[in-house]
């Protein structure tokens, strides 16, 4: 069953923009000139209860506007959505209370207090009963192994320790929809590990559905069978990774271990050259032609091993997004939306 | 409103707790509450002296003592800078996890509010006291001006703190806010009766602060506590004036703070 359904959504912001220089600033104090951006261009899809879906686009492609809206921290300017029954625009106590968006680059924590202190309030806030609070905070604590941190000052954390404390905060009330944008960004690859680890548990014990957004890979791949492609505010995509790589990247490649060192083989005629390191070759074919270059490679030369795979999925992301340039228009929508 | 009774004593002792990190600078901001009224102090002080019969709008030199002795009260205790705070969270983008929650942002900014004026009491008291040793004012106020004086200091509070939140809503649409800010203060100072009694100002001014709320918030309660409003009507009229300037701002802040969220658009993401 739908908990999460998106209908034509979109979000238009209009952005004060001048020329650079002196007299252009002069000049907008008088003429104010404003742009339309379109950061979410209609976009529709739905999420089934306990599912974890990766919303993946480059930088001002539309994620956090589409997240924001979702939580109801922004209105669209067109369109309909409905979470949890809710439409999350209207913000209503009974809504948030069983959301939660956990964004990397803001902290919900009392940065001067210990991560303790914050937990308490949160607790009060979301009007949890106490025995609830304390049983959901031991697990959250044993789980994300803070418990050494709780009674240090915010401020002295790690970044690492305090996006785990930010993370308790966000699980403390038991959402049955987490936004999450960005929730390893800055920390050291274990930590993000341990966060994936984490949140992937979480979706197995409480059936949470969860929209994840991450510019690392390694966050979409293990926990999302399902990923949404979103750029310059359009659905691009919506399906599993195997799909994604099927459709925007239709080649395959061929690794090969070489007998003996064969530098004048011309490999360019079979594909596109990846890499070629001494005796180890990688080709790029398309997968229509991958079983026929296949057949030529071993019967021109002694091969020790050869491997067909599909390309790595950062590859296909890459490919995807390769060739644009970012745009700084779509950009500022994400980061500077108030057209004061 | 349960939800509402649990939530806010929560807010109230993360906020002293956070307060009492920083002791320093409780002791800064009672110093810099202090020297407003005395440097006034001694100013109108001084005037006086030169005055045909020693007096000035009705106040002599211990009027002056008591006037400003009650103002440093009230100046601490109706205190509010949300007009400040706001446009630096729109700013930054920190209301967004405000926003997240199932609570309105103003009362954790309450929570805030009282906090300070509680924890900086310890300070405050004693400067207070220094005060009175200086000036050695003679208090000629009577009980029930005390005890209304003190349901006039309260609605002067609430008044101060719900329309400087409610202006504070304008950085929603200008996001810098600092010069409104400034001149909410300068016509609190100027028709609130802080720079000088409501009594010295032109005519004119007299009837502006009549009509707008600051003399309500600060130099009505000062007035009734110095026991120079000694018509008990008068009083209770002052008192009914400030009640129906609470429930319009609260009425006004109430329509504001739905269209300022519609306009919310989580700057700096």
């Amino acid at each position: 069953m739908a908990q999460i359904e998106v209908e034509h959504l979109g979000k238009t912001f209009k952005v004060p923009e001048r020329e650079a220089g002196l007299v252009a600033s002069i000049g907008s104090l008088f003429r104010r000139r404003y742009r339309d951006v379109r950061a979410v261009d209609d976009i529709n899809f739905t999420v089934d209860a306990g599912e974890i879906v990766g919303f993946l686009g480059p930088n001002g492609a539309g994620k956090t506007t589409t997240l924001k809206m979702l939580s109801g921290l922004l209105h669209p300017t067109a369109g309909e959505a409905r979470v949890l029954g809710h439409t999350p625009w209207k913000r209503e106590a009974d809504y948030l209370r069983r959301i939660s968006m956990l964004m990397g680059q803001r902290s919900q924590l009392q940065w001067d207090l210990p991560a303790i202190d914050s937990f308490y309030m949160h607790g009060a806030v979301y009007d949890i009963p106490k025995a609830d609070y304390q049983q959901t905070l031991d697990e959250l604590v044993e789980l994300l192994a803070i418990g050494p941190v709780l009674k240090k000052q915010v401020r002295t954390l790690s970044l690492g320790e305090r996006m785990k404390c930010e993370i308790c905060a966000s699980l403390l009330h038991r959402p049955a929809v987490l936004f999450l944008d960005e929730p390893t960004i800055g920390v050291d690859v274990e930590m993000q590990a341990r966060i994936r680890s984490f949140i992937g548990q979480y979706n197995r014990n409480h059936g949470a559905t969860i929209i994840l957004t991450s510019h690392y890979m390694a966050d979409v791949t293990a926990l999302c069978k399902r990923i949404i492609v979103i750029d310059q505010g359009q659905l691009l995509f919506d399906g599993s990774l195997a799909a994604l790589s099927q459709k925007m990247a239709p080649f395959k490649v061929i690794k090969i271990d070489l007998d003996l060192k064969c530098d004048d083989y011309p490999f360019a005629e079979i594909g596109e050259v990846i890499s070629c390191d001494d005796r180890k070759v990688e080709l790029k074919v398309p997968k229509a032609e991958a079983a026929a270059a296949t057949a030529k490679l071993l019967t021109d030369l002694s091969v020790l091993d050869l491997t067909i795979e599909d390309p790595p999925i950062e590859d296909v992301i890459k490919q995807v997004f390769g060739g644009r340039t970012q745009r700084d228009d779509a950009e500022a929508t994400e980061t500077a939306g108030a057209s004061a | 409103m349960s939800h509402l009774l649990r939530a806010f004593p929560a807010f109230l002792r993360v906020s002293i707790q956070a307060m009492l990190q920083y002791r320093g600078e409780i002791l800064l901001w009672c110093m810099w509450g202090i020297v407003n009224p005395t440097v006034l102090y001694v100013m109108w002080s001084a005037a006086t002296r030169g005055a045909p019969d020693g007096k000035i709008a009705g106040l002599d030199q211990n009027g002056f003592a008591v006037y400003y002795f009650f103002l440093l009260i009230v100046g601490h205790l109706t205190a509010a800078w949300d007009v400040y705070n706001m446009s630096y969270l729109v700013r930054k983008g920190q209301l967004s996890p405000l926003l997240l929650r199932p609570i309105l942002p103003m009362w954790e900014s309450l929570s805030s509010n009282l906090a300070y004026k509680i924890t900086t009491l310890m300070f405050a008291a004693p400067m207070w006291l220094i005060f009175i040793l200086i000036t050695q004012p003679s208090f000629q106020t009577e009980w029930w001006q005390v005890g209304l004086g003190t349901i006039a200091l309260l609605l002067g509070a609430a008044l101060n703190y719900m329309l400087c939140y409610t202006v504070a809503l304008v950085a929603f649409w200008t996001t810098k806010l600092d010069a409104v800010g400034e001149i909410y203060f300068g016509l609190g100072m100027l028709l609130g009766g802080r720079m000088a009694p409501v009594d010295a100002l032109p005519p004119y001014l007299q009837i502006a602060s009549e009509l707008l709320p600051f003399k309500w918030m600060f130099a009505f309660p000062v007035e009734v506590l110095a026991g120079m409003r000694d018509d008990v009507n008068s009083v209770t009229r002052g008192l009914l004036i400030q009640a129906v300037w609470v429930v319009l701002v609260v009425m006004v802040f109430r329509m504001g703070w739905h269209l300022a969220v519609k306009r919310y658009s989580a700057v700096s993401g």
